[in-house]
């Protein structure tokens, strides 16, 4: 009788009391339950365990997403400090180096645009060799697309934004032939992927600035972003019909260098698509 | 240095920008736009294509007067390719080039 008199008294505090009695309740079933569980019958989960388990499975999910990424973690390091470095050594300053770095986000379209921002190119030019260099991740996305679908637009892009080829490469051959996509595990194990990744980025490629500013540029480190770039095409050099496309843009890039703004970019990107399509046509017939 | 401080954040809000189109477009809207099979395989040479521009100018250029010249960078890219194909390492293929250009510059510098 006292308790429905506190209740009136003081409204505000129903949630708690509710809460509590909940709390109480479930710790009394549960004792109930476990005495003699076969009087029980409903042994469906409590809600707070569920929502235990549900953390448990996120958490486990992270944790494999961010160790089935370990090798990737290590060349990412690299490939961070080496960009760190090429952006400082190239002639940005540092407070640019680590605005570029946070905003960016994209090891190749960085020093891509490097060569471009020291030549004075023209922004849309900028714009359009990062949109081409960046274009493998709309395929990624295109595959990604399935396992995310059921998330809310907030979420699917910032999951985007973050994702990164290693990611990918990591997150695909483990569930492609997944029998229902878009599951918690799924979600939770990339996220684990782009989140170790990004601050794994993150940390190197600030190193690489600081000790940028410490190396004399007669080390020309610069050359290590050329390297770090040639680095990241040779594994995808990978049938002739590439090979052909490479030597073409290649071949163009070379003859069109004189044309102003660097703008022989366009051409060989061109040039060597083309080429490309046509040699993967001709290979298939010859094979055929 | 550079001077033109604002320039060069334009170009870094524009880069950031190519980010979120290129990873988070289809993301957003993938269900309304399937890719056809010819632009994915034009999307496959693009982006190789544009590094190769990238990098040819960086290690064959051409002098504003002299034309075309070789470049000590040619062969040491080279050298680092060699070695990639031997090893398969991405941070050797770095290590080795940075090495050759170091090598042959301080040899022309004691012949030179």
């Amino acid at each position: 009788m006292t308790f429905l008199v506190v209740l009136k008294l003081t409204p505000y505090c129903n949630k708690a009391i509710a809460l509590q009695y909940v709390l109480i309740h479930q710790h009394f079933s549960r004792r109930y339950s476990r005495s003699s569980g076969a009087i029980l019958t409903d042994t469906s989960p409590l809600p707070d365990q569920h929502a235990l388990s549900v953390r448990a499975q996120r958490l486990c999910a992270m944790r494999q997403g961010a160790h089935a990424l370990l090798p990737g973690l290590l060349a990412l390091s690299v490939w961070g400090v080496v960009t760190g470095v090429a952006m400082v050594k190239s002639g940005l300053t540092e407070h640019m180096a680590v605005l570029m770095t946070l905003l960016v986000y994209a090891g190749s379209a960085q020093l891509t645009s490097l060569p471009l921002i020291m030549a004075g190119a023209p922004l849309w030019l900028i714009f359009v060799a990062g949109l081409v260099v960046n274009l493998r991740f709309v395929i990624f996305a295109a595959a990604l697309h399935p396992f995310f679908k059921n998330m809310s637009w907030p979420k699917r892009l910032l999951m985007g934004y973050l994702s990164v080829d290693v990611a990918f490469v990591v997150f695909m051959p483990r569930f492609t032939d997944a029998p229902k996509k878009g599951t918690l595990e799924q979600h939770w194990f990339y996220l684990g992927s782009i989140l170790s990744s990004w601050m794994v980025w993150q940390l190197t490629s600030l190193l690489g600035i600081a000790l940028g500013s410490f190396v004399p540029t007669s080390w020309s480190l610069d050359f290590a972003a050329v390297l770090a770039l040639i680095a990241m095409m040779m594994p995808l050099v990978s049938n002739k019909p590439i090979l052909v496309s490479i030597f073409t843009a290649g071949v163009v890039a070379w003859l069109t260098q004189p044309w102003p703004l660097r703008l022989g970019l366009i051409a060989a990107v061109l040039a060597g698509s083309a080429a490309g399509m046509w040699a993967e046509r001709v290979f298939r017939k010859g094979r055929i | 240095m550079i001077s033109d401080d604002w320039y060069v954040i334009a170009a870094i809000l524009l880069l950031a920008l190519c980010s979120v189109i290129t990873r988070s477009t289809y993301m957003l809207f993938g269900h309304l736009m399937p890719l056809p099979d010819r632009v994915r395989s034009a999307l496959r040479y693009a982006p190789l294509a544009a590094l190769t521009a990238i990098i040819v100018p960086e290690i064959l250029p051409w002098h504003a007067q002299h034309g075309p010249m070789l470049d000590l960078k040619l062969v040491a890219a080279v050298v680092s390719i060699w070695v990639y194909q031997r090893t398969r390492s991405a941070l050797l293929l770095i290590i080795s080039g940075m090495l050759a250009l170091w090598l042959m510059r301080w040899v022309v510098t004691l012949f030179g």
